[in-house]
């Protein structure tokens, strides 16, 4: 594995301004990089060198934006942290390959000569296509790669109805055999198809991708109770600029894509251990359009080191979040947002939740309840939330509305607090 | 006076870093940053008033009142009108809607625009009369036999625009409005938010009966738009909204409106924004004009040469620098999405620039047919960030035009 690493580190060196650049400037040559050691010399490169540098400085030698299976594309990226970039859709289909291959509930999608027909509900900043308006037709929100993109408002629970009308007339028209979404997103259009006595049917098999934000035990419940056991739904981690970093297997474990990338877990510049939580760094391997050495994603994770009884090779990881989502208390812990999630649970007298803290420390978890919801339950997830976050203050707050963030997506757990404090 | 070197430094948001590079801001058309000394004026304000105007007789009412009125001299002497004939409101849009909705025009009344009008000067009158619009060459000039047509239909308004937010080009105004004197007794509303910000106009001596601009489009804080009107003629309109602030008396069954042009001006307004207003019109009316206009025409010229120097850009607007400010909109050739050029060249070069369709639709879908980038100048840019920028645009169009692997 790591001699392909090292030709990625070659080729990123002798084809990209930036990446020469950036080993000149700490004095290294590929030839310096000869083990696993020697790697963890690179400083790690951030999404703001590459926004920065794109397109010229990251775009090697011999390819341009119109390059033959270029695909390029904008996104608001997390947390506003805007992304320009380009992906050959080769790579995107290779990592997808892999990824999926560890979930054979979705081995059916892909056969020899045909490509799905995917259709995508997701937050509209993160799509190419100014899906927002109502004025686009379906063909003006196709994607080259013939992927459909539904039509939602950026503030998802102020989707007025005619948008999410249209969502299903256009999903029942384009008949998909897999649908990306925002699983907040997919969601939200489940409790409207009840309301509105519509149903997602395609007559393929559908299969469901969810992505974008962490997709919560919440959210989940009502997506499965919504299309029923036979639709196979998958959370896929990955990312715009890179496509499937990994993927869920069907015992509901979540895999990362080590063969098509070199991954390292990191914290405080050094690897962790297996149940340690990292930052996940991502170098590219035979990505001839736009290399990527040590690329610190943001996104922190925790290698479990353990076999899955999945079968698949791929290791097992828990996703933990991104570094300003994460709740900070003031004796020291952090509060991933998979811990929040797990104790909420799938709630079944809930259809969404916010946990915010705010610069002073102090938590608001905000819910949307349903009409099941009894007094017993609030009062035993203010417990189990007042145990999660003590020493700190937390309340919880019964709502109507939640506003998505300006990017369009929906995250249930932010922390302001860390946002101010992370650089 | 000041060099364009301290133009710049007075300008905190061009000290910004974005990604570790220095921006360039280019979107001036769209909105000015402000200078050191606005901020200063509307902190100042905050930090040691804070209070409401007007109907207070408290000291602090009593000085913002003070600071209010004053500031509104400072804007009425820069156009040459008088205190009363101008009106404090949120932007020139909500200014000629004003006018268009208070002269209480029958439906049928004619109004004659023209085609490069903004939105704003075009979605008004289309609301309250029949509009009809003058047509401009492929450069953007205005069709002068058209315009006399249309004025031989007896208009009973003509809706002006002094100047093109998307062309640059700076009509004739003056012989216009001679014309229009000549021809009818029609009421000319001049919209002049892209030409003020560049040059001194006079009111009086242009004879217009409403002239609309904005403040932020000349170094101000946004949220302030002004309507002048000659003294009678504001006494003639009806006020758009009404309430608090407009009316000297009211009883159970009727009111009495206060005088021009308080009537305009219902409920609490942006106390802050107008005394940085002022501020804005001051620090404008500290510059040497000669050497403000001079430089204007450096960055016009820059941005004109190099659009015409490049093949795979067309200038949407004249290929000569007179009569025009320094604002350049192009349209990219071979099918290269502006939107997506706009983008990378803030998030890779540091340039602000501005796409679309300039809310002027009807005309950028005429002259350029769909999506454009515009890149609009003032005075804290230099010529270099225009050459920068072409350079930045020439890479950028290297990498997307068509592939060669």
């Amino acid at each position: 594995m790591f001699d392909a690493v090292r030709e990625e580190i070659a080729y990123a060196f002798d084809r990209t301004v930036f990446f020469r650049n950036h080993m000149e400037a700490n004095a290294l040559r590929p030839e310096d990089i000869r083990s696993a050691e020697d790697f963890q010399r690179i400083p790690p490169t951030s999404k703001s060198h590459y926004r920065r540098n794109f397109p010229a400085g990251v775009l090697a030698k011999g390819y341009t934006l119109n390059s033959p299976h270029v695909m390029r594309f904008q996104s608001s990226g997390t947390s506003g942290d805007r992304l320009n970039s380009a992906i050959l859709a080769y790579d995107l289909t290779r990592r997808q390959a892999t990824a999926l291959g560890v979930n054979p509930r979705f081995n059916e999608l892909w056969r020899p000569g045909t490509r799905p027909r995917i259709c995508r509900f997701a937050p509209p900043n993160c799509s190419d296509v100014e899906c927002a308006t109502g004025f686009s037709s379906m063909a003006d929100r196709t994607l080259p790669d013939g992927t459909l993109v539904l039509t939602v408002a950026h503030d998802l629970l102020a989707t007025p109805e005619w948008q999410v009308v249209k969502a299903f007339d256009e999903i029942e028209a384009y008949q998909p055999d897999l649908l990306v979404v925002d699983s907040t997103h997919l969601a939200f259009l489940a409790r409207w198809g009840r309301r509105l006595g519509r149903t997602i049917t395609s007559p393929s098999k559908l299969h469901v991708v969810s992505g974008y934000t962490l997709m919560t035990r919440v959210a989940r419940r009502q997506v499965e109770d919504f299309l029923g056991d036979a639709v196979p739904i998958g959370d896929m981690i990955g990312m715009s600029e890179l496509g499937y970093l990994g993927f869920e297997c069907h015992l509901g474990n979540r895999h990362i894509n080590n063969k098509d990338f070199y991954v390292e877990f990191v914290r405080d510049g050094k690897p962790v251990a297996d149940g340690e939580m990292g930052e996940l760094y991502i170098t590219t391997l035979d990505d001839g359009l736009v290399p990527r050495i040590r690329y610190a994603t943001g996104d922190h994770f925790t290698p479990l080191g353990d076999t899955c009884g999945c079968g698949t090779e791929l290791p097992r990881v828990r996703i933990e979040g991104r570094a300003t989502h994460m709740v900070r208390l003031l004796d020291g812990r952090v509060v991933t947002p998979g811990e929040v999630d797990a104790v909420v649970g799938d709630a079944p007298w809930m259809d969404l939740y916010k946990l915010e803290q705010d610069p002073t420390g102090a938590c608001t978890f905000r819910y949307i309840a349903n009409l099941t919801a009894r007094d017993d339950d609030v009062t035993a997830l203010e417990k189990r939330l007042t145990e999660l976050l003590g020493p700190n203050p937390s309340r919880v707050e019964a709502v109507d509305y939640i506003a998505c963030e300006r990017s369009g997506k929906f995250q249930s757990c932010v922390s302001r607090l860390a946002a101010e404090e992370t650089p | 006076m000041n060099t364009q070197h301290s133009y710049r430094d007075d300008f905190p948001a061009l000290r910004r870093e974005i990604d570790g590079q220095p921006i360039s801001y280019l979107d001036n058309a769209a909105t000015t940053l402000k200078p050191q000394s606005v901020i200063d004026a509307i902190t100042d304000y905050y930090t040691n008033n804070g209070s409401n105007i007007h109907r207070g007789k408290h000291r602090l009412s009593e000085e913002a009142s003070d600071a209010y009125e004053a500031s509104r001299v400072v804007l009425a002497n820069h156009i040459g009108a008088a205190a009363n004939e101008l009106v404090m409101l949120r932007n020139t849009t909500e200014a000629l809607n004003l006018v268009a909705s208070g002269l209480d025009l029958g439906p049928d009344a004619r109004v004659v625009g023209c085609v490069d009008a903004h939105h704003s000067q075009l979605l008004p009158w289309r609301r309250v009369g029949h509009l009809d619009l003058t047509t401009v060459d492929p450069h953007g000039r205005i069709d002068r036999d058209h315009f006399r047509s249309l004025l031989r239909k007896q208009p009973k308004v003509v809706a002006l625009a002094y100047c093109s937010n998307v062309t640059g080009v700076i009509h004739p105004v003056r012989e216009l409005i001679a014309e229009v004197r000549a021809t009818c007794d029609a009421t000319i509303v001049l919209d002049a938010a892209q030409y003020l910000p560049h040059q001194r106009v006079n009111v009086r001596e242009l004879d217009v009966d409403f002239m609309a601009f904005s403040l932020h489009k000349m170094l101000g804080p946004t949220g302030i738009g002004c309507l002048y009107g000659r003294s009678e003629a504001l006494m003639g309109l009806r006020p758009l909204a009404v309430g608090g602030g407009m009316v000297d008396w009211v009883d159970m069954d009727s009111s009495v409106e206060r005088r021009i042009p308080y009537k305009f001006e219902a409920g609490t307004p942006a106390i802050a924004s107008v005394i940085g207003s002022a501020a804005a019109i001051r620090y404008l009316e500290a510059l040497d004009p000669v050497q403000r206009h001079r430089h204007d025409m450096d960055l016009c010229e820059a941005l004109v040469s190099g659009a015409l120097a490049r093949s795979d850009v067309s200038l949407i607007g004249p290929p000569e620098v007179t009569d025009r400010i320094a604002l350049a909109t192009l349209r990219l050739d071979k099918g290269i999405p502006a939107g997506e050029v706009a983008r990378l060249l803030s998030d890779s070069y540091g340039f602000m620039a501005r796409s679309g369709h300039m809310c002027a639709q009807p005309l950028v879908t005429q002259l350029a047919g769909g999506e454009t980038l515009r890149v609009s100048a003032y005075i804290y840019n230099e010529v270099s960030e225009i050459e920068g920028l072409y350079k930045a645009l020439d890479e950028l169009l290297g990498l997307m035009g068509p592939a060669h692997s």
